[in-house]
Protein backbone atom coordinates (compact mmCIF):
# COMPACT_ATOMS: atom_id res chain seq x y z
CA UNK A 1 0.00 0.00 0.00
CA UNK A 2 3.23 2.33 0.83
CA UNK A 3 4.18 1.33 -2.19
CA UNK A 4 1.49 2.26 -4.27
CA UNK A 5 1.04 5.76 -2.54
CA UNK A 6 4.26 6.67 -3.46
CA UNK A 7 4.33 5.56 -6.82
CA UNK A 8 0.67 7.44 -7.13
CA UNK A 9 2.24 10.86 -7.91
CA UNK A 10 4.47 9.64 -10.81
CA UNK A 11 1.64 7.98 -12.57
CA UNK A 12 -0.32 10.66 -12.50
CA UNK A 13 2.53 12.85 -13.83
CA UNK A 14 3.09 9.98 -16.46
CA UNK A 15 -0.66 9.33 -17.44
CA UNK A 16 -1.04 12.62 -19.73
CA UNK A 17 1.60 10.90 -21.78
CA UNK A 18 -0.55 7.72 -22.58
CA UNK A 19 -1.55 8.44 -25.92
CA UNK A 20 -4.10 6.62 -28.29
CA UNK A 21 -2.99 5.03 -31.94
CA UNK A 22 -3.67 7.45 -35.07
CA UNK A 23 -3.38 6.20 -38.39
CA UNK A 24 -3.03 8.81 -40.72
CA UNK A 25 -2.68 9.58 -44.61
CA UNK A 26 -1.36 12.49 -46.66
CA UNK A 27 -1.58 12.72 -50.36
CA UNK A 28 -0.93 14.79 -52.60
CA UNK A 29 -1.37 16.35 -56.49
CA UNK A 30 0.81 18.75 -58.04
CA UNK A 31 -0.43 21.19 -60.71
CA UNK A 32 3.09 23.51 -61.54
CA UNK A 33 6.32 23.65 -60.19
CA UNK A 34 6.60 26.00 -56.59
CA UNK A 35 9.22 27.80 -55.27
CA UNK A 36 9.44 31.09 -52.56
CA UNK A 37 11.88 33.46 -51.62
CA UNK A 38 12.48 34.20 -48.28
CA UNK A 39 11.29 37.44 -48.20
CA UNK A 40 7.85 36.05 -49.68
CA UNK A 41 4.79 35.22 -47.55
CA UNK A 42 2.23 32.58 -47.01
CA UNK A 43 -1.27 33.28 -46.06
CA UNK A 44 -3.34 29.99 -44.79
CA UNK A 45 -7.21 30.89 -44.60
CA UNK A 46 -9.84 28.64 -43.18
CA UNK A 47 -12.60 27.96 -45.49
CA UNK A 48 -15.96 29.04 -43.24
CA UNK A 49 -19.26 28.47 -45.25
CA UNK A 50 -22.65 28.58 -43.23
CA UNK A 51 -23.64 25.16 -42.96
CA UNK A 52 -22.83 22.75 -40.03
CA UNK A 53 -18.53 23.02 -40.59
CA UNK A 54 -16.19 25.15 -40.70
CA UNK A 55 -12.52 24.64 -40.26
CA UNK A 56 -11.31 24.97 -36.85
CA UNK A 57 -9.38 28.25 -36.15
CA UNK A 58 -6.58 26.44 -33.92
CA UNK A 59 -5.89 24.28 -36.62
CA UNK A 60 -4.90 26.84 -39.47
CA UNK A 61 -2.99 28.08 -35.92
CA UNK A 62 -1.56 24.42 -35.48
CA UNK A 63 -0.21 24.53 -38.95
CA UNK A 64 0.96 28.34 -38.82
CA UNK A 65 2.86 27.79 -35.87
CA UNK A 66 4.58 24.34 -37.61
CA UNK A 67 5.32 26.82 -40.88
CA UNK A 68 6.65 29.29 -39.45
CA UNK A 69 8.98 27.33 -37.02
CA UNK A 70 11.85 24.52 -37.48
CA UNK A 71 15.09 25.09 -39.34
CA UNK A 72 13.57 26.32 -42.90
CA UNK A 73 10.87 28.51 -41.64
CA UNK A 74 8.00 29.94 -43.78
CA UNK A 75 7.30 33.92 -43.35
CA UNK A 76 3.65 33.53 -42.50
CA UNK A 77 0.70 36.67 -43.11
CA UNK A 78 -2.04 36.51 -40.04
CA UNK A 79 -5.37 35.19 -41.52
CA UNK A 80 -7.27 37.91 -39.57
CA UNK A 81 -4.94 40.85 -40.43
CA UNK A 82 -5.01 39.56 -44.34
CA UNK A 83 -8.49 39.80 -44.34
CA UNK A 84 -8.99 42.70 -42.68
CA UNK A 85 -6.48 44.48 -45.59
CA UNK A 86 -8.40 43.01 -48.37
CA UNK A 87 -11.87 43.14 -46.78
CA UNK A 88 -14.29 43.05 -48.48
CA UNK A 89 -12.86 40.28 -50.55
CA UNK A 90 -12.30 37.38 -48.23
CA UNK A 91 -15.33 37.56 -46.14
CA UNK A 92 -17.09 33.84 -46.05
CA UNK A 93 -19.92 34.40 -48.83
CA UNK A 94 -17.17 36.96 -51.13
CA UNK A 95 -13.91 35.10 -51.29
CA UNK A 96 -12.81 33.58 -54.07
CA UNK A 97 -13.96 29.50 -54.67
CA UNK A 98 -11.35 28.72 -57.46
CA UNK A 99 -7.88 30.57 -58.94
CA UNK A 100 -9.42 31.11 -62.01
CA UNK A 101 -11.09 34.08 -60.34
CA UNK A 102 -8.36 35.48 -59.08
CA UNK A 103 -7.93 37.59 -62.31
CA UNK A 104 -11.25 39.00 -61.57
CA UNK A 105 -10.56 40.05 -57.93
CA UNK A 106 -7.14 41.41 -58.94
CA UNK A 107 -9.10 44.47 -61.15
CA UNK A 108 -10.98 45.58 -58.21
CA UNK A 109 -9.39 48.93 -56.85
CA UNK A 110 -6.36 48.36 -54.44
CA UNK A 111 -6.37 44.64 -54.15
CA UNK A 112 -3.31 43.91 -56.48
CA UNK A 113 -1.08 47.06 -54.84
CA UNK A 114 -2.38 45.40 -51.28
CA UNK A 115 -1.56 42.17 -51.59
CA UNK A 116 2.14 43.22 -52.71
CA UNK A 117 2.82 45.67 -50.72
CA UNK A 118 2.91 42.47 -48.04
CA UNK A 119 4.34 40.32 -50.43
CA UNK A 120 2.34 37.14 -50.73
CA UNK A 121 3.03 34.77 -53.02
CA UNK A 122 0.89 31.83 -52.24
CA UNK A 123 -3.02 31.15 -50.23
CA UNK A 124 -3.39 28.19 -49.19
CA UNK A 125 -7.05 27.59 -48.09
CA UNK A 126 -7.80 25.07 -45.81
CA UNK A 127 -10.91 23.30 -45.60
CA UNK A 128 -11.90 19.94 -43.53
CA UNK A 129 -12.64 19.29 -39.62
CA UNK A 130 -12.46 17.08 -37.01
CA UNK A 131 -15.51 14.75 -36.16
CA UNK A 132 -16.64 11.65 -33.46
CA UNK A 133 -17.73 9.26 -35.84
CA UNK A 134 -18.41 6.90 -32.88
CA UNK A 135 -18.33 6.70 -28.83
CA UNK A 136 -19.49 4.05 -26.53
CA UNK A 137 -18.74 2.81 -22.77
CA UNK A 138 -20.17 4.29 -19.82
CA UNK A 139 -17.80 5.08 -16.89
CA UNK A 140 -19.22 6.50 -13.52
CA UNK A 141 -17.51 8.39 -10.23
CA UNK A 142 -18.60 8.59 -6.72
CA UNK A 143 -17.09 10.31 -4.03
CA UNK A 144 -18.51 9.73 -0.67
CA UNK A 145 -17.21 10.10 3.30
CA UNK A 146 -14.98 6.96 2.96
CA UNK A 147 -13.35 8.54 -0.62
CA UNK A 148 -14.40 8.03 -4.18
CA UNK A 149 -13.19 6.54 -6.92
CA UNK A 150 -14.61 5.96 -11.28
CA UNK A 151 -15.18 2.63 -12.86
CA UNK A 152 -15.72 1.45 -16.34
CA UNK A 153 -14.56 2.32 -19.30
CA UNK A 154 -15.79 5.01 -22.55
CA UNK A 155 -14.37 5.71 -25.85
CA UNK A 156 -14.86 8.16 -28.65
CA UNK A 157 -13.18 7.46 -32.52
CA UNK A 158 -12.69 10.95 -34.46
CA UNK A 159 -12.11 11.43 -38.05
CA UNK A 160 -9.85 14.45 -39.04
CA UNK A 161 -9.79 14.82 -42.34
CA UNK A 162 -8.48 18.12 -44.34
CA UNK A 163 -7.05 19.70 -47.24
CA UNK A 164 -5.11 22.61 -48.37
CA UNK A 165 -5.38 24.26 -51.31
CA UNK A 166 -2.29 26.40 -53.26
CA UNK A 167 -2.75 29.48 -55.13
CA UNK A 168 0.01 31.29 -56.79
CA UNK A 169 -0.44 34.82 -56.32
CA UNK A 170 2.12 35.81 -59.22
CA UNK A 171 0.99 33.17 -61.39
CA UNK A 172 -2.65 33.50 -60.42
CA UNK A 173 -3.19 29.56 -60.85
CA UNK A 174 -3.64 26.77 -58.85
CA UNK A 175 -0.48 24.51 -58.02
CA UNK A 176 -2.14 21.69 -56.06
CA UNK A 177 -3.58 20.03 -53.07
CA UNK A 178 -2.45 18.06 -50.25
CA UNK A 179 -5.18 16.09 -48.59
CA UNK A 180 -3.81 14.96 -44.96
CA UNK A 181 -6.82 11.88 -43.06
CA UNK A 182 -6.34 10.67 -39.47
CA UNK A 183 -8.19 8.50 -37.83
CA UNK A 184 -8.29 7.68 -34.09
CA UNK A 185 -9.44 6.39 -31.30
CA UNK A 186 -9.61 7.69 -27.23
CA UNK A 187 -10.56 5.63 -24.20
CA UNK A 188 -10.98 6.74 -20.38
CA UNK A 189 -10.80 4.05 -18.32
CA UNK A 190 -12.14 4.40 -14.51
CA UNK A 191 -10.12 2.42 -12.33
CA UNK A 192 -10.19 4.34 -9.37
CA UNK A 193 -9.20 7.20 -11.18
CA UNK A 194 -10.21 8.65 -14.05
CA UNK A 195 -7.04 7.19 -16.94
CA UNK A 196 -7.20 9.34 -20.24
CA UNK A 197 -5.65 7.20 -23.14
CA UNK A 198 -5.86 10.21 -25.94
CA UNK A 199 -5.53 10.27 -29.62
CA UNK A 200 -4.73 13.21 -30.87
CA UNK A 201 -6.14 12.51 -34.71
CA UNK A 202 -6.51 16.37 -35.97
CA UNK A 203 -3.08 17.28 -34.29
CA UNK A 204 -1.49 14.59 -35.71
CA UNK A 205 -3.48 15.73 -39.57
CA UNK A 206 -2.54 19.17 -38.62
CA UNK A 207 1.48 17.95 -38.66
CA UNK A 208 1.50 16.05 -41.52
CA UNK A 209 -0.27 18.60 -43.70
CA UNK A 210 1.96 21.43 -42.62
CA UNK A 211 5.14 19.35 -43.52
CA UNK A 212 3.90 18.05 -46.37
CA UNK A 213 2.87 21.48 -47.67
CA UNK A 214 6.51 23.22 -46.27
CA UNK A 215 7.90 20.38 -48.59
CA UNK A 216 5.39 21.41 -51.31
CA UNK A 217 5.96 25.30 -51.30
CA UNK A 218 10.17 25.30 -51.38
CA UNK A 219 10.71 21.76 -52.23
CA UNK A 220 10.66 21.50 -56.19
CA UNK A 221 11.26 25.04 -57.77
CA UNK B 1 -43.05 44.91 14.48
CA UNK B 2 -44.05 42.17 12.41
CA UNK B 3 -44.26 43.69 9.40
CA UNK B 4 -41.47 45.18 9.61
CA UNK B 5 -40.36 41.73 9.55
CA UNK B 6 -42.24 40.29 6.25
CA UNK B 7 -40.99 43.68 4.84
CA UNK B 8 -37.99 42.61 5.33
CA UNK B 9 -37.80 39.15 4.27
CA UNK B 10 -39.61 40.18 1.21
CA UNK B 11 -37.20 42.74 0.84
CA UNK B 12 -34.16 39.78 1.18
CA UNK B 13 -36.56 37.27 -1.22
CA UNK B 14 -36.33 39.68 -3.56
CA UNK B 15 -32.85 40.61 -3.24
CA UNK B 16 -31.92 37.14 -3.98
CA UNK B 17 -34.09 36.85 -6.45
CA UNK B 18 -32.18 40.04 -8.34
CA UNK B 19 -28.75 38.78 -7.87
CA UNK B 20 -30.14 35.22 -9.02
CA UNK B 21 -31.53 37.02 -12.44
CA UNK B 22 -28.30 39.09 -12.41
CA UNK B 23 -25.85 35.78 -12.86
CA UNK B 24 -27.55 34.35 -15.53
CA UNK B 25 -27.57 37.12 -17.58
CA UNK B 26 -24.58 37.52 -19.85
CA UNK B 27 -24.02 40.54 -21.19
CA UNK B 28 -22.11 41.28 -24.18
CA UNK B 29 -20.63 44.68 -25.62
CA UNK B 30 -19.81 44.43 -29.26
CA UNK B 31 -16.27 45.19 -30.25
CA UNK B 32 -14.11 44.23 -33.15
CA UNK B 33 -11.72 45.64 -35.52
CA UNK B 34 -13.10 48.35 -38.74
CA UNK B 35 -11.68 47.41 -41.67
CA UNK B 36 -11.87 49.58 -44.48
CA UNK B 37 -12.86 48.09 -47.91
CA UNK B 38 -11.14 48.32 -51.10
CA UNK B 39 -14.00 48.98 -53.41
CA UNK B 40 -15.69 51.66 -56.26
CA UNK B 41 -15.91 54.77 -54.83
CA UNK B 42 -19.84 55.79 -55.79
CA UNK B 43 -19.15 59.13 -57.09
CA UNK B 44 -22.10 60.82 -55.39
CA UNK B 45 -22.06 63.28 -51.95
CA UNK B 46 -23.86 61.85 -49.47
CA UNK B 47 -25.74 62.82 -46.30
CA UNK B 48 -25.73 59.82 -43.78
CA UNK B 49 -28.28 59.88 -41.49
CA UNK B 50 -28.33 57.16 -38.37
CA UNK B 51 -31.22 56.87 -36.27
CA UNK B 52 -30.77 56.72 -32.14
CA UNK B 53 -32.01 53.68 -32.53
CA UNK B 54 -29.43 52.83 -35.10
CA UNK B 55 -26.76 54.21 -32.56
CA UNK B 56 -27.63 52.48 -29.63
CA UNK B 57 -28.95 49.23 -30.97
CA UNK B 58 -29.47 46.72 -27.96
CA UNK B 59 -30.63 42.91 -28.53
CA UNK B 60 -32.19 41.36 -25.30
CA UNK B 61 -33.04 37.51 -25.13
CA UNK B 62 -33.93 35.57 -22.41
CA UNK B 63 -33.62 31.29 -22.81
CA UNK B 64 -34.91 28.98 -20.95
CA UNK B 65 -31.51 26.83 -21.02
CA UNK B 66 -28.72 29.18 -21.28
CA UNK B 67 -30.40 32.37 -19.53
CA UNK B 68 -30.61 36.00 -20.23
CA UNK B 69 -28.24 37.74 -22.96
CA UNK B 70 -28.08 41.39 -23.44
CA UNK B 71 -26.06 42.56 -26.22
CA UNK B 72 -25.08 45.75 -26.90
CA UNK B 73 -23.77 46.14 -30.68
CA UNK B 74 -24.78 49.99 -31.52
CA UNK B 75 -21.27 51.50 -30.82
CA UNK B 76 -19.29 48.90 -33.03
CA UNK B 77 -22.31 48.72 -35.18
CA UNK B 78 -22.04 52.74 -35.77
CA UNK B 79 -18.30 52.88 -36.19
CA UNK B 80 -18.21 50.45 -38.80
CA UNK B 81 -20.72 52.04 -41.33
CA UNK B 82 -19.06 55.81 -40.33
CA UNK B 83 -15.93 53.55 -41.79
CA UNK B 84 -18.07 51.55 -44.48
CA UNK B 85 -19.82 54.70 -46.01
CA UNK B 86 -16.85 56.76 -46.00
CA UNK B 87 -15.20 54.48 -48.31
CA UNK B 88 -18.26 53.86 -50.23
CA UNK B 89 -19.01 57.38 -51.01
CA UNK B 90 -17.23 60.23 -52.91
CA UNK B 91 -18.13 62.34 -49.99
CA UNK B 92 -20.12 62.27 -46.78
CA UNK B 93 -21.70 64.49 -44.15
CA UNK B 94 -23.73 62.75 -41.12
CA UNK B 95 -27.29 64.40 -41.30
CA UNK B 96 -30.23 64.57 -39.06
CA UNK B 97 -33.98 62.85 -39.79
CA UNK B 98 -34.94 63.43 -43.03
CA UNK B 99 -36.73 65.32 -44.71
CA UNK B 100 -34.23 68.29 -45.11
CA UNK B 101 -34.17 71.28 -46.44
CA UNK B 102 -33.52 72.76 -50.16
CA UNK B 103 -30.32 74.92 -48.40
CA UNK B 104 -29.06 71.67 -46.38
CA UNK B 105 -29.33 69.25 -49.80
CA UNK B 106 -27.27 71.95 -51.74
CA UNK B 107 -23.92 70.39 -51.31
CA UNK B 108 -25.51 67.00 -51.30
CA UNK B 109 -26.50 64.47 -54.06
CA UNK B 110 -28.35 62.17 -52.04
CA UNK B 111 -29.27 60.80 -48.59
CA UNK B 112 -28.53 56.66 -47.64
CA UNK B 113 -29.97 55.64 -44.36
CA UNK B 114 -29.07 52.40 -42.48
CA UNK B 115 -30.96 50.14 -40.25
CA UNK B 116 -31.17 47.58 -38.32
CA UNK B 117 -34.36 45.62 -39.15
CA UNK B 118 -33.94 41.78 -37.18
CA UNK B 119 -30.91 40.49 -34.78
CA UNK B 120 -30.86 37.25 -33.76
CA UNK B 121 -28.43 34.45 -32.67
CA UNK B 122 -28.24 30.91 -31.66
CA UNK B 123 -26.09 29.26 -28.98
CA UNK B 124 -24.86 25.57 -29.53
CA UNK B 125 -27.17 24.43 -27.11
CA UNK B 126 -29.97 25.70 -29.26
CA UNK B 127 -29.06 24.70 -32.80
CA UNK B 128 -27.31 21.80 -31.45
CA UNK B 129 -24.00 22.74 -33.98
CA UNK B 130 -20.61 23.16 -32.86
CA UNK B 131 -21.41 27.14 -32.85
CA UNK B 132 -22.52 30.24 -32.03
CA UNK B 133 -24.00 32.26 -34.82
CA UNK B 134 -25.55 35.32 -35.23
CA UNK B 135 -27.61 37.19 -37.93
CA UNK B 136 -28.20 40.74 -38.67
CA UNK B 137 -30.80 41.92 -41.09
CA UNK B 138 -29.78 45.38 -42.11
CA UNK B 139 -32.06 47.67 -44.58
CA UNK B 140 -30.59 50.83 -46.12
CA UNK B 141 -32.53 53.00 -48.01
CA UNK B 142 -31.14 56.18 -50.66
CA UNK B 143 -32.92 58.95 -51.65
CA UNK B 144 -32.41 61.73 -54.68
CA UNK B 145 -31.25 65.35 -54.10
CA UNK B 146 -34.92 66.02 -53.93
CA UNK B 147 -36.28 63.23 -50.91
CA UNK B 148 -37.30 60.79 -54.08
CA UNK B 149 -36.46 57.27 -53.21
CA UNK B 150 -33.63 55.70 -55.40
CA UNK B 151 -34.14 52.58 -53.99
CA UNK B 152 -34.32 50.20 -50.40
CA UNK B 153 -32.63 46.56 -50.02
CA UNK B 154 -32.88 44.26 -47.28
CA UNK B 155 -29.28 42.47 -46.31
CA UNK B 156 -28.63 39.91 -44.76
CA UNK B 157 -25.42 39.22 -42.52
CA UNK B 158 -24.23 36.07 -40.98
CA UNK B 159 -21.16 35.09 -38.76
CA UNK B 160 -20.26 32.49 -36.40
CA UNK B 161 -17.79 31.16 -34.35
CA UNK B 162 -16.90 28.12 -32.20
CA UNK B 163 -16.79 28.94 -28.51
CA UNK B 164 -15.84 26.94 -25.68
CA UNK B 165 -17.89 26.40 -22.54
CA UNK B 166 -17.28 29.37 -20.23
CA UNK B 167 -16.28 32.04 -23.32
CA UNK B 168 -19.77 32.30 -24.95
CA UNK B 169 -19.99 36.25 -24.54
CA UNK B 170 -16.57 36.16 -26.85
CA UNK B 171 -18.25 33.94 -29.28
CA UNK B 172 -21.43 35.96 -29.51
CA UNK B 173 -18.67 39.01 -29.78
CA UNK B 174 -17.07 37.14 -32.59
CA UNK B 175 -20.28 35.89 -34.61
CA UNK B 176 -21.63 39.26 -34.72
CA UNK B 177 -18.30 41.22 -35.53
CA UNK B 178 -18.39 38.71 -38.29
CA UNK B 179 -22.01 39.36 -38.89
CA UNK B 180 -21.38 43.36 -39.38
CA UNK B 181 -18.66 42.60 -41.61
CA UNK B 182 -20.35 39.76 -43.57
CA UNK B 183 -23.50 42.58 -44.00
CA UNK B 184 -21.18 45.18 -44.79
CA UNK B 185 -19.47 43.12 -47.27
CA UNK B 186 -22.24 42.80 -49.41
CA UNK B 187 -23.25 46.23 -49.29
CA UNK B 188 -19.44 47.73 -50.32
CA UNK B 189 -19.67 44.96 -53.26
CA UNK B 190 -23.47 45.37 -54.54
CA UNK B 191 -24.80 48.51 -54.13
CA UNK B 192 -23.35 50.16 -56.99
CA UNK B 193 -24.46 46.96 -59.10
CA UNK B 194 -27.94 47.70 -58.04
CA UNK B 195 -29.89 48.50 -61.08
CA UNK B 196 -31.86 51.07 -58.92
CA UNK B 197 -28.05 52.66 -58.15
CA UNK B 198 -26.94 52.49 -61.72
CA UNK B 199 -30.18 54.59 -63.20
CA UNK B 200 -29.62 57.62 -60.49
CA UNK B 201 -25.80 57.88 -61.41
CA UNK B 202 -26.99 57.85 -65.11
CA UNK B 203 -29.63 60.40 -64.83
CA UNK B 204 -27.31 62.27 -62.36
CA UNK B 205 -24.78 61.96 -65.17
CA UNK B 206 -26.84 63.16 -67.83
CA UNK B 207 -27.73 66.05 -65.68
CA UNK B 208 -24.19 66.82 -65.38
CA UNK B 209 -23.98 66.79 -69.19
CA UNK B 210 -26.67 69.03 -69.89
CA UNK B 211 -25.53 71.39 -67.02
CA UNK B 212 -22.04 70.83 -68.18
CA UNK B 213 -20.83 70.05 -64.45
CA UNK B 214 -17.99 70.10 -62.80
CA UNK B 215 -14.66 67.93 -64.52
CA UNK B 216 -13.68 66.19 -61.34
CA UNK B 217 -17.24 64.67 -60.90
CA UNK B 218 -17.83 63.53 -64.58
CA UNK B 219 -14.49 61.75 -64.77
CA UNK B 220 -15.80 59.44 -61.66
CA UNK B 221 -18.65 59.10 -63.37
CA UNK B 222 -17.17 57.90 -66.87
CA UNK B 223 -15.22 55.30 -64.44
CA UNK B 224 -18.75 54.03 -63.17
CA UNK B 225 -20.19 53.36 -66.88
CA UNK B 226 -17.88 50.72 -67.46
CA UNK B 227 -18.73 48.92 -64.34
CA UNK B 228 -22.04 49.00 -65.56
CA UNK B 229 -21.88 46.13 -68.00
CA UNK B 230 -20.73 43.56 -65.22
CA UNK B 231 -23.37 41.36 -64.26
CA UNK B 232 -25.67 42.85 -61.52
CA UNK B 233 -27.39 40.65 -59.42
CA UNK B 234 -31.33 41.83 -58.67
CA UNK B 235 -31.56 41.77 -54.95
CA UNK B 236 -28.50 41.96 -52.65
CA UNK B 237 -30.20 39.88 -50.15
CA UNK B 238 -29.54 36.47 -51.14
CA UNK B 239 -29.35 32.55 -49.97
CA UNK B 240 -26.34 32.30 -46.96
CA UNK B 241 -24.95 28.75 -48.70
CA UNK B 242 -24.74 30.64 -52.25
Amino acid sequence: MVTLMRNLPIALVLLPLLSGCVASRIEQSRDSSTGIESDEAIVLLGRASYNDKQTEEGFTECIADVLAGGDNPIRLIGQNQFRDDLYPWFEPRTAPTSADELGRLFTEPGVKERIASVNVRYLAWIDGDTITVDKGGSMSCTISTFGGGCFGMSYWEEDASYEAAIWDLKTMTSTGQISAEANGTSYLAGLIIPIPILARPGNAACKGLANQLREFIVGET
Amino acid sequence: MLQFRALLRQSLYVTAMLLFLQSCTTSVVVEGTVPTPLVSVIPARMGVYYSDEFRRFKHEEVFRDSGGWHIDLGKQNLRFFQNLTKSLFAEIQEVHQPPLTTEEMRNLDGVFIPSIEKYGFLTPSISGLKFYSASIEYRVAMYDKVGAKVGDWNIVGYGKSEGGLFSSDEAINEATVLAIRDGGARIAIELIDQPAVQAWLQSRHESFESSAGPPGVAENIESIESIENSETPENVDGDPDA
